[in-house]
């Protein structure tokens, strides 16, 4: 999958518009549902979805591969445009059905915390008030429902 | 303060959820260059960008991209491959990485969301369609009016008035007509014309009429029509729009039902 993704960007940041389009054919299937997941409203989720790309074109020539894959600058790109978005408009809410991921395959004491922080927008403190836990205690699930995550990802893809 | 709490650090601020005095913190140890955490860093967005691949795709509405393409387009002109002739072999081998590229994601994703992503490529197949056949639509339109601008702009143009005749009295219209480039008459108020039939407009100078054209109006009686010029650039006394058969007639036939005076 990660077969050109790179020279795709190289290719953008040479204006190649042929490129952005197979990029975003590449890429829009897959940050769409994680925008649309955060934001929830299809016409915001459409408006973020817009801006990551119209970044991602403006901001090619800064891509460096060593520092990670293009799925990782997209979707990175993707879900800090979408957190913006729900914190700017202060309409974070959470119950929405289960997200759809590898995420199942964690504890749910960690699962819990990562989609409060990744797909709610809520911070540590917000997350440790929810849950009446110690900041310290919620920290530490993320750090280990992350190590866990990439067991996971790097097992199954 | 030992690495480890970096390490928790890094893994909270990865997922966006490090506030106050430790993101203040975090983020000065990391502008001092701190290798691990840069590490910690990247290998949490792999595995996040590798979470988000983990659900199904979801096509975005065809609007986000043609909106981009616009924006890309408006911005960036010049800079382009495509506006300068490129040699055979480059054209070839573009294509042919487009075709492999397309192929590639294609199969990759269909292979795991077949049914899926066939019905939503099929409802995407259409919508393009339609948006394809109105934009041509639009071109054409706009094609006529800027046209018709152009001719505005030029002091030889003259603008007639069309009156309606006969059985239909609010029938109006207007020529814009310029003696060298032609011109365009746009009509209002006609009936739409019966099966088999359609409005012809004829130019009459000092000889016989001169055919100029068939058109029909649309549902709300309006209709745009594109005359050529004259051959010759000869004078154009009168202009008359009469009901023919559909494929037009060299000489009028049927009943006048706009004329200028």
């Amino acid at each position: 999958m990660a077969t050109g993704g790179s020279d795709l960007i190289r290719q953008m940041a040479r204006g190649d518009r042929q490129a952005f389009v197979l990029f975003y054919d590449r890429h829009a299937p897959v940050v769409f549902p994680l925008i649309l997941w955060i934001v929830r409203e299809r016409a915001d989720a459409s408006e973020v979805l817009q801006e990551v790309f119209w970044e991602a074109w403006r901001d090619a020539g800064r891509y460096d591969s060593a520092r990670g894959s293009p799925e990782a600058w997209m979707v990175t790109r993707a879900h800090t445009r979408a957190i913006d978005r729900v914190r700017a408009t202060r309409r974070r809410g959470e119950n929405r059905g289960t997200i759809p991921s590898a995420l199942d395959r964690l504890p749910e004491s960690q699962r819990e915390v990562i989609e409060l922080a990744y797909y709610v927008g809520f911070t540590q403190t917000e997350i440790a008030d929810r849950l009446k836990q110690a900041l310290g205690t919620v920290k530490t699930r993320m750090r280990l429902g992350l190590e866990r995550l990439r067991d996971v990802v790097t097992t199954h893809s | 303060m030992s690495h480890e709490s970096f390490d928790t650090l890094a893994a909270t601020y990865a997922l966006g959820a490090l506030d106050g005095d430790e993101r203040a913190e975090f983020e000065r140890h990391l502008a001092g260059g701190c290798a691990v955490c840069e590490a910690t860093l990247r290998g949490a967005a792999e595995a996040l960008a590798a979470l988000a691949s983990s659900g199904p795709p979801m096509l975005p509405p065809p609007e986000v991209k043609d909106e981009l393409s616009r924006r890309i387009a408006a911005t960036t002109p010049g800079r382009r491959a495509e506006a300068r002739p490129r040699p055979l072999v480059w054209a070839v081998g573009t294509l042919a990485a487009m075709i492999a590229g397309a192929a590639f994601t294609g199969a990759f994703v269909a292979a795991r969301y077949e049914g899926r992503l066939g019905q939503m490529a099929r409802e995407a197949a259409s919508l393009r369609t339609r948006v394809e056949r109105d934009a041509a639509a639009l071109r054409e339109q706009i094609a006529v009016y800027r046209n018709a601008v152009d001719l505005l702009r030029d002091p030889e143009t003259q603008i007639v008035a069309l009156h309606g005749l006969g059985p239909n009295p609010t029938a109006t219209g207007r020529v814009i007509w310029h003696p060298v480039n032609g011109g365009h008459a746009f009509v209002a108020n006609l009936p739409a014309a019966p099966p088999g039939k359609a409005y012809e407009l004829w130019t009459i100078g000092e000889a016989a009429p001169q055919p100029a054209g068939v058109f029909q109006v649309d549902g709300s009686g309006r209709g745009t029509h594109r005359i050529p010029a004259v051959e010759g650039g000869k004078p154009v006394k009168v202009f008359a729009v009469t009901l023919e058969p559909e494929a037009g007639v060299p000489v009028p036939t049927g009943p006048m039902v706009l004329a200028s005076k």
